[in-house]
């Protein structure tokens, strides 16, 4: 019931509960095995993310009891709108799009990303193909041309403007 | 006062910091027109690109957009009564009637007019006032410093739109994630898990736009109506607001000086000025006025307030080094990358900077008159764009500025990673705000704890023993001792049920 009416408040609870876990976790590995996880407070790298951590833990159970007893401010049920699908789609495409972009290179993987994205949206396929097109050439123009920046070349190291 | 202006003088007044402000002032009315953006997006898509740009003229276009974006939620909220940016929500209440009555050109021409006197009283306010709160805090040393960033958490957290204590636990993860990277004592690598992206800690702007821009993607997708182009009444370039303000003079100041109080107080924020200044005027005003049904001091009061509020924002973080809010932490954070230090030392070993960005938020708000009335129709227009455009547009913007930061992938990966987890904290009612000022202030508050600890022989007696420290540390207590009664004082189904609809 609980869970169901305060759905997302249970998912950021769980996702900040983990931070400080991962601290005490790397405290006790990574700054014992650097020898920098006690002694004053200039040795001691780990005393303030320490004291975080634990001001966390008990934060996330005093939130623990709110949600429990139903104490948050507002619901947050896990619940779909009609284009909750379209943004898990887009977030897949997203994600495909940061793997291939280092190998395939800006200028072939942005127009694809951008075209699907405009006809999830609804657009048609040639508006969407050359709005894809005239998007990508305007920032590269302003990334590459202006400001200089040298956007990932891909295995076919292809460049505009720089 | 007039020596850091004149200080700054040169350093602004040049053709790149000039031009910076108009493309500044013109961004942020645009990015505010669009509901759902508003400034601080504005400032979080145009962060990268200030990091290709000398310091005043960078600081110069933030600040304008910052400037623009505040005033340019009003243009939605008077002719779609869909506010911009939740700090016009309260021009709402007679903007949009004042447009139905045909006289939507009078009240853009009002909300322009009256941001940009409300935003230029507020700069004269920070200019008084800033350097004298600076050369107090010259007193401060690091056991006053850390009371102070713990003070600016714990307001930022208690005034937070969801609860104190998840606004403390975001405070919490924002200082956590400050102490990803190298140690400066020690020079551990401290949760960096072996990589050598992280040895840095994770670009906070990669953080910001995650945050905040990715997040929002993801909400407005969900919101769906991607190509619907909403009816806008024809719109004309009209200076007659500048006679129609003439009546309003003694609200518009009064409105001003509400929102650059309530703006220099950490988090209080210009929704809250708004609606503070609003109540006011609406007390003060006659009963023929007819607040509500279209009252032209309604739009006054809440567009002076909630560009005086940038102002206010200003004073606090500019001279100690603590953000009045999400925008002005972000700002600080621009500050602090193109290498300067905000608060005394900012005033005392840098004056003309200092005096650069008031002249660059005294100007942007000049600029704001002109731009805001001539650039109405194209406003007009801009509305009519489509979701289906916008969001690809924001998307790759986002995109191309995170990794020209280091022309690196993996920010895109921290991009993306907090994208999900804005999403997801937003989704729980998590405020976001507090986060960054926890990466801002984590820096400030461990190394003067450190230092204090090391100076002090008697442990934490040090913090006690100082008399500013402690007035801080007992102003500290009283705010742990409210968030402790709000969070045991019986009102358990109350929120839920007005949520369900019951209340």
């Amino acid at each position: 019931m609980r869970i169901q009416e305060f759905g997302f408040d249970w998912v950021a609870w769980a996702m900040l509960l983990c931070v400080p876990l991962i601290i005490f976790w790397q405290i006790s590995t990574s700054l014992v095995e650097q020898e920098v996880a006690s002694g004053g407070p200039l040795q001691n790298a780990a005393i303030f993310p320490r004291i975080v951590a634990w001001l966390m833990v008990a934060l996330s159970g005093i939130n623990l009891f709110r949600i429990l007893g139903g104490r948050v401010s507002k619901r947050s049920p896990i619940e779909g709108t009609p284009t909750t699908r379209i943004a898990l789609v887009s977030t897949v495409v997203f994600v495909a799009y940061l793997i291939a972009l280092k190998p395939v290179g800006y200028y072939a993987a942005t127009p694809i990303l951008l075209a699907s994205l405009l006809r999830m949206f609804g657009l048609g396929w040639a508006s969407s193909i050359v709005g894809a097109l005239s998007m990508t050439i305007v920032v590269a123009g302003i990334f590459e041309g202006l400001l200089n920046v040298v956007l990932p070349l891909g295995a076919l190291k292809f460049t505009l403007f720089g | 006062m007039f020596q850091l202006l004149s200080e700054g003088a040169p350093l602004y007044f040049t053709f790149a910091s000039l031009a910076l402000t108009v493309v500044g002032v013109v961004a942020g009315l645009l990015i505010g027109v669009l509901p759902g953006l508003g400034p601080l997006m504005g400032i979080v898509l145009m962060l990268p690109v200030a990091f290709h740009l000398p310091p005043i003229p960078a600081m110069a276009m933030l600040i304008a957009i910052q400037v623009g974006g505040s005033a340019g939620g009003s243009i939605s909220a008077i002719l779609l009564r869909i506010p911009g940016t939740p700090l016009a929500a309260a021009t709402l209440f007679d903007g949009y009637p004042l447009a139905q009555k045909g006289r939507s050109q009078d009240a853009i021409g009002l909300s322009i007019t009256a941001s940009s006197i409300g935003g230029l009283i507020g700069g004269l306010v920070l200019v008084m006032f800033s350097p004298i709160l600076a050369a107090f805090a010259l007193n401060f040393a690091p056991p006053e410093y850390a009371a102070m960033a713990i003070l600016g958490l714990l307001t930022i957290a208690i005034v937070s739109e969801s609860s104190a204590i998840k606004g403390l636990i975001a405070g919490g993860f924002g200082l956590i994630l400050a102490t990803i990277g190298t140690d400066e004592f020690t020079n551990a690598y401290r949760f960096t898990f072996g990589n050598f992206n992280l040895t840095s800690g994770p670009h906070i702007v990669a953080i910001v736009v995650g945050l905040f821009a990715l997040s929002e993607l993801f909400f407005q997708i969900e919101s769906g109506d991607f190509l619907k182009r909403p009816e806008i009444q024809k719109l004309v370039i009209s200076f007659r607001a500048l006679r129609l303000i003439a009546k309003h003079k003694v609200n518009v100041v009064r409105s001003a000086l509400i929102g650059t109080f309530l703006g220099a107080i950490p988090g209080a924020g210009g929704d809250v000025s708004a609606f503070v200044s609003y109540a006011a005027a609406k007390r003060l005003s006659k009963p023929e006025e007819g607040y509500g049904e279209g009252a032209e001091g309604g739009v006054v009061a809440t567009e002076a307030a909630n560009n005086g509020c940038c102002g206010g924002a200003l004073i606090p973080t500019l001279s100690l080094g603590i953000p009045g809010d999400a925008s002005t932490a972000v700002l600080l954070g621009a500050l602090f990358l193109l290498g300067f230090f905000p608060g005394p030392e900012l005033f005392r070993y840098n004056p003309d900077i200092a005096g650069g960005i008031f002249l660059a938020y005294l100007c942007g708000n000049t600029v704001l008159f002109v731009a805001g009335i001539v650039l109405v129709p194209f406003f007009g227009a801009v509305l009519k764009v489509s979701k289906a455009w916008l969001l690809p547009a924001v998307l790759l913007l986002s995109m191309m500025g995170t990794y020209s930061l280091q022309n690196s992938i993996f920010d895109l990966w921290v991009m993306f990673f907090f994208g999900v987890a804005g999403y997801l904290l937003r989704k729980g009612n998590y405020p976001l705000a507090p986060i960054i000022i926890g990466i801002i202030l984590g820096p400030v508050l461990e190394n003067n704890l450190r230092r204090s600890l090391l100076i002090s022989r008697d442990g934490l007696m040090i913090f006690v023993e100082r008399p500013i420290s402690a007035t801080i540390l007992i102003i500290v207590t009283l705010m742990l001792c409210y968030i402790v009664y709000v969070t045991i004082r019986p009102s358990p189904k109350t929120a839920v049920a007005a949520d369900k609809g019951c209340l």
